[in-house]
């Protein structure tokens, strides 16, 4: 044949290539591969397990936050509550002192009412005694007067 | 060894050079015993060096040579497999990273060009590939085997071989059709079979390729006074050109036309 082709060497060298294709894949491509996929699998796997609980904490963290959220709502009430209680409270306890200082110093007025009513009646009565005293000591003796002025006196200074 | 010495000393060393290279040149001319049109005839047809295959038939050297490459990568092979893949590790060392970058390289020019199927056709460009770039490079070893004649001959590039490149280039279309076939049936048949010129344009590139590197060798070294530093250029750096470029054009137009035909087409 021309340019020497040859038929029966181009099959042989065709065996030998299918041959050299399967050496090949068996030996080396086929082990190298499957060594390279499996290792891409695993590197898959444990990204998607890493994204995984990237998501989980995420949502967990959301949890967390509503938790959060919800407590401090829950807080604010309560702080509301409790200030709203305690200024009633407050409120309370200044009227009731209000109202006891009101009393305390009615009752101290009226008992300084009472009292100085009572000395001006005292002081009334015992001038109206010395006056009484007085007036009939000078009905019963003129002459003796030099010793009723003493006597007054005596008992002015004892009173004293 | 002091200014002086070292400048007696590479005197000397330059004219025994330059007597050695007198006398080549002198001595060299007698043994043109063929004209270097039948040379170049014989790189190209391999019509006269014949050598015995098993004892059963007279073969071209390009098929010898491709059993020997077929046993050398078998032997590589069966060697990695037992000893280096069992103690591969996530992390790669040099050895590894070198085998996972070969079969990632093959594999991603059959993932990208045939997305939809590419595992059989990362396998074939795979050994495509190895096989171009292996025994192109098997040239630059020169193993002399016997011829029927008697005479020594270099094992040449299996790929150097007319024959070897007609069945690497209808290898590869078959390669083409099954993919055709597995993808569209009957339409993947008359896609891949439009393109009838493949095989033939596929097995003369690698052989017109791979023939001019060795017609170019063979030029140069025929001729005595362009064998000394030359050839280190031109045989490595030739060579090493052709194994990359073939091995990449070849797997690369493989990948794509069978990309091309198994693909499902849109509506």
């Amino acid at each position: 044949m021309p340019l020497n082709i040859d038929p029966q060497q181009i099959l042989l060298h065709m065996f030998n290539l299918v041959l050299l294709f399967g050496i090949l894949y068996v030996l080396l491509y086929k082990p190298v591969h499957d060594f390279m996929d499996k290792r891409e699998e695993e590197y898959r796997q444990r990204d998607q397990k890493t994204k995984d609980a990237l998501s989980e904490a995420e949502k967990l963290k959301g949890d967390y936050e509503d938790k959060i959220a919800k407590a401090e709502k829950d807080n604010a009430v309560l702080r509301a509550d409790v200030t709203a209680k305690a200024e009633a409270d407050r409120e309370k306890i200044i009227g009731d002192a209000h109202e006891r200082a009101d009393r305390i110093v009615n009752d101290a007025r009226d008992k300084a009412q009472k009292e100085h009513d009572r000395m001006i009646a005292q002081a009334r009565q015992e001038i109206t005694e010395y006056v009484s005293r007085a007036a009939e000591k000078i009905v019963m003796k003129e002459g003796d007067l030099e010793d009723d002025f003493d006597s007054f006196f005596e008992n002015m200074s004892d009173k004293e | 060894m002091d200014k002086r010495k070292r400048t007696r000393f590479l005197v000397i060393i330059g004219c025994i050079l330059a007597v050695l290279l007198v006398l080549i040149i002198l001595t060299g001319g007698s043994k043109e015993e063929e004209p270097i049109r039948v040379v170049m005839k014989d790189a190209v047809l391999h019509e006269y060096a014949k050598i015995n295959f098993l004892g059963i038939m007279h073969v071209n050297p390009g098929l010898v040579a491709a059993y020997t490459v077929t046993g050398i990568i078998f032997g590589f092979a069966l060697i990695v497999r037992i000893f280096f893949i069992p103690k591969f590790k996530d992390i790669p060392g040099r050895f590894q990273m070198l085998l996972e970058q070969a079969v990632g390289l093959f594999d991603s020019l059959a993932t990208s060009n045939s997305p939809h199927r590419h595992r059989f056709l990362g396998a074939y460009v795979f050994t495509a590939g190895a096989y171009i770039f292996i025994g192109t490079m098997f040239e630059l070893l020169g193993i002399m085997v016997p011829t029927v004649s008697g005479e020594a001959v270099a094992l040449p590039a299996p790929l150097a071989d007319i024959n070897g490149a007609i069945s690497m280039g209808v290898i590869s279309y078959c390669v083409i059709l099954s993919g055709g076939i597995a993808g569209n049936k009957f339409k993947g048949v008359l896609n891949t079979l439009k393109d009838f010129s493949l095989p033939i344009s596929m097995s003369f590139r690698l052989f017109g390729a791979l023939l001019s590197g060795a017609l170019v060798t063979e030029l140069v070294y025929y001729y005595i006074t362009t064998s000394f530093i030359i050839p280190v250029f031109v045989a490595v750096m030739f060579t090493m050109l052709h194994a990359l470029i073939q091995a990449y054009v070849l797997t690369m137009l493989t990948a794509l036309f069978y990309g091309e035909v198994s693909g499902q087409e849109e509506d």
